[in-house]
């Protein structure tokens, strides 16, 4: 498998700051074939066919989304682009959107149209404020250009919330309201932003509906495993040489990007897709990266043998600690209880007992919190305690 | 109004769409604790004391928000749904104050009550606890966060009922808090003669001014040796 380039096939190629050079690239075509005869079930059944799955953690069959929003009957719907992008160890959006926000633009005008909303937001995170101007000229310019005569888009900014990131507590941060989970059902695609109809889509989803519509359905199908198909992007950083960002064809091995492309040397382990993402010891390196074993949001952080387990996950907890939103007991309490352990073992403490506490916390957090930072935040722990548990039992040992 | 047929702990029943596992489960005198979740408020979804083993379903379900739905398989007392909930009790208990001994509300918390009935005794999990200075500022309401248990009862019941909208929540994860305003010690005029947010706060943290009598009451026990 290699790298090959869909979603970044414009980066570094146009000019994000003139539509002109996007044009001459076919843009604003798929829209235009969309617009043109083609029905809006139609243009559902192509995403579908595609095989199409979220990029931003959970991978929810897009097309089962729209499917879902388009057949509600009602005159307001909402597209959402999630650009908040705050998953540590990710900066593929960001990269994308200083690139090339003209595929995000037709890409949202086509969900738009395909779902029946006249409306979309771009929540951006608020760390990105930066991109804001380019942004708002490239949506000028399609404005201008005629190509959002029935579709208008709008910019919303974050304040600095992980947790704004998860789609519901990001529709109340839209809607005003503290950034707060919502329980579920309803989901969006049934009663989202302002209660209407909404689907809500990460960055690099978006980007591979242009070249879906264009291509067809079937041709992207063709690309990558079973149950994951076309390319992934990856933020990879840590103890590399070449951190940056890679796009490879779902299934690609995880010891081609790691040691291939990023040049990554003596790796102890690498955690796969950002906080809540699993830890892998070195050992499992040539698993495939495929949402049927190990994917996430595209986060590649890896650690070489000078990094200390149990240092990792006390740092990955407090920042969960710190970003969990306070609405649930599990996640709550439980991320805080697990800082106070981990924190005792960094230092060289740690009780017998601890260990088997920890696991308890995890698989309640991971059975019954409201959102999925709660349900994944164990994760790592989880992980290190299953393929680390000596170097717990050793500063437990020497305590 | 449309039938659903559904299985909860085996039982076979059926039940009007719309409503929720919670409402089914106590139409049929099947018992949920729930601590969050009031008949008279929506659902806030909290708590997760209320939570429920759906076949099919990778997470245990909320069963105070979610609703019925053709064929659903519950299970409202497995071993893995008292276990969660006993961790979730032990969680709120071990950042509690503890103090329940000079508690007034001790033998009408609702908190103690689902910790008797799930066996959950002293919390083996050390953590900070919560500590904030008790507001007594307003005559009509005393608010003693130190026991909250962030159910946000009060909350809903004052927007809700009340339509007052009183508090809100600020802050963060553990350090998340009802507040009132922009943080400040509760003393409102609207707050006159209402008690409805005390009266549906589960602990003892929302209350009146005590009615501290003039007389003696009696001498204190003394215990000699
Ligand atoms: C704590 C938390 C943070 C999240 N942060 C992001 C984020 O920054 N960007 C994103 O696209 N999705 C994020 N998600 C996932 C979204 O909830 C949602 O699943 C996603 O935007 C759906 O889009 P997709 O189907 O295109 O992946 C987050 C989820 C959780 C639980
Ligand atoms: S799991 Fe954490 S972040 Fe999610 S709703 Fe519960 S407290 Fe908030
Ligand atoms: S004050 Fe009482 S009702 Fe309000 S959140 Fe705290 S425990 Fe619940
Ligand atoms: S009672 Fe259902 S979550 Fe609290």
């Amino acid at each position: 498998m290699a790298q090959q380039r869909i979603v970044l096939r414009n980066c570094g190629v146009i000019d994000p700051m003139q539509i002109s050079t996007y044009l001459d690239r076919d843009g604003f075509k798929a829209l235009k074939k969309a617009l043109a005869g083609v029905t809006q079930e139609q243009i559902i059944d192509e995403i579908k066919l595609s095989g199409l799955r979220g990029r931003g953690g959970a991978g929810f069959p897009c097309g089962l989304k729209w499917e879902l929003a388009g057949k509600a009957q009602v005159d307001e719907k909402y597209v959402i682009c999630n650009a908040d992008e705050g998953e540590i160890g990710t900066f593929k959006d960001r990269y994308i959107l200083e690139r090339d926000p003209f595929t995000l633009i037709e890409a949202m005008a086509i969900a738009g149209y395909a779902i029946g909303a006249k409306r979309g937001y771009i929540y951006l995170r608020a760390e990105y404020h930066c991109l804001l101007d380019l942004l708002k000229n490239a949506i000028g310019q399609a404005k201008e250009g005629g190509f959002l005569d029935q579709f208008d888009i709008d910019i919303r900014e974050g304040a600095g919330a992980y947790i704004c990131g998860e789609e519901s507590a990001l529709m109340d941060s839209i809607e005003g309201k503290r950034g707060e989970v919502r329980y579920r059902p309803p989901f969006p695609p049934s009663r989202g932003l302002w209660g209407k109809p909404t689907i809500i889509n990460n960055v690099e989803t978006l980007m591979n509906i242009p070249q879906i519509i264009f291509n067809g359905g079937h041709w992207f199908s063709q690309l990558g495993t079973e149950q994951s198909k076309g390319t992934k992007v990856f933020s990879v950083s840590g103890d590399v040489k070449k951190p940056g960002v890679y796009e490879l064809v779902l299934g690609s091995r995880l010891r081609e990007l790691v040691e291939g492309l990023a040049l990554a040397e003596k790796v102890k382990m690498v955690q796969v897709g950002g906080a809540t993402g699993r830890i892998i010891p070195y050992e499992m390196i040539d698993m495939p990266l495929a949402f049927e074993s190990i994917l996430g949001a595209g986060a590649i952080i890896v650690f070489n043998e000078t990094r200390d387990i149990i240092d990792i996950v006390y740092r990955v907890m407090e920042f969960l600690a710190e970003e969990c939103c306070g609405k649930c007991t599990p996640c709550r309490e439980g991320t805080e209880v697990m800082v106070e352990i981990l924190e005792r073992f960094s230092r060289g403490g740690g009780l017998e007992t601890d260990i088997s506490l920890l696991e308890e916390v995890a698989s309640a957090m991971m059975l019954s919190s409201l959102c999925g930072l709660g349900q994944a935040a164990p994760i790592p722990v989880v992980n290190s305690l299953q393929y680390f548990r000596s170097v717990y039992e050793n500063r437990i040992r020497q305590n | 109004m449309e039938q659903i047929a559904l299985t909860i702990n085996d039982r076979q029943l059926s039940a009007s769409s719309g409503m929720t596992i919670l409402e089914v489960a106590k139409e049929n005198s099947i018992d949920i604790p729930a601590l969050c979740y009031r008949q008279e408020l929506s659902p806030i979804g909290a708590c997760r004391i209320c939570v429920v083993e759906v076949e099919r379903s990778e997470t245990l379900v909320g069963s105070c928000h979610t609703p019925i739905a053709q064929g659903m398989v519950i299970h409202t007392h497995s071993k893995k749904v008292l276990q969660v909930r006993k961790t979730m009790v032990e969680l709120l208990l071990a950042s509690h104050c503890g103090n329940c001994f000079m508690c007034d509300k001790a033998n009408i918390c609702e908190l103690r009550s689902i910790a008797t009935d799930l066996e959950v005794g002293l919390p083996r999990f050390q953590v900070k606890k919560r500590y904030y200075p008790v507001e007594d500022a307003s005559p009509f309401i005393v608010r003693d966060l130190t026991k909250c248990i962030l159910c946000r009862r009060c909350v809903s019941a004052c927007n809700e009922i009340k339509k007052e909208k009183v508090f809100g929540i600020a802050y963060r994860g553990f350090d998340s808090k009802v507040v009132v305003d922009f943080d400040q010690p509760i003393d409102k005029d609207v707050c006159r003669d209402c008690d409805v947010c005390i009266s549906f706060c589960p602990t003892g943290a929302l209350s009146k001014h005590g009615e501290i009598g003039e007389e003696k009451k009696g001498e204190p026990l003394i215990i000699s040796g």
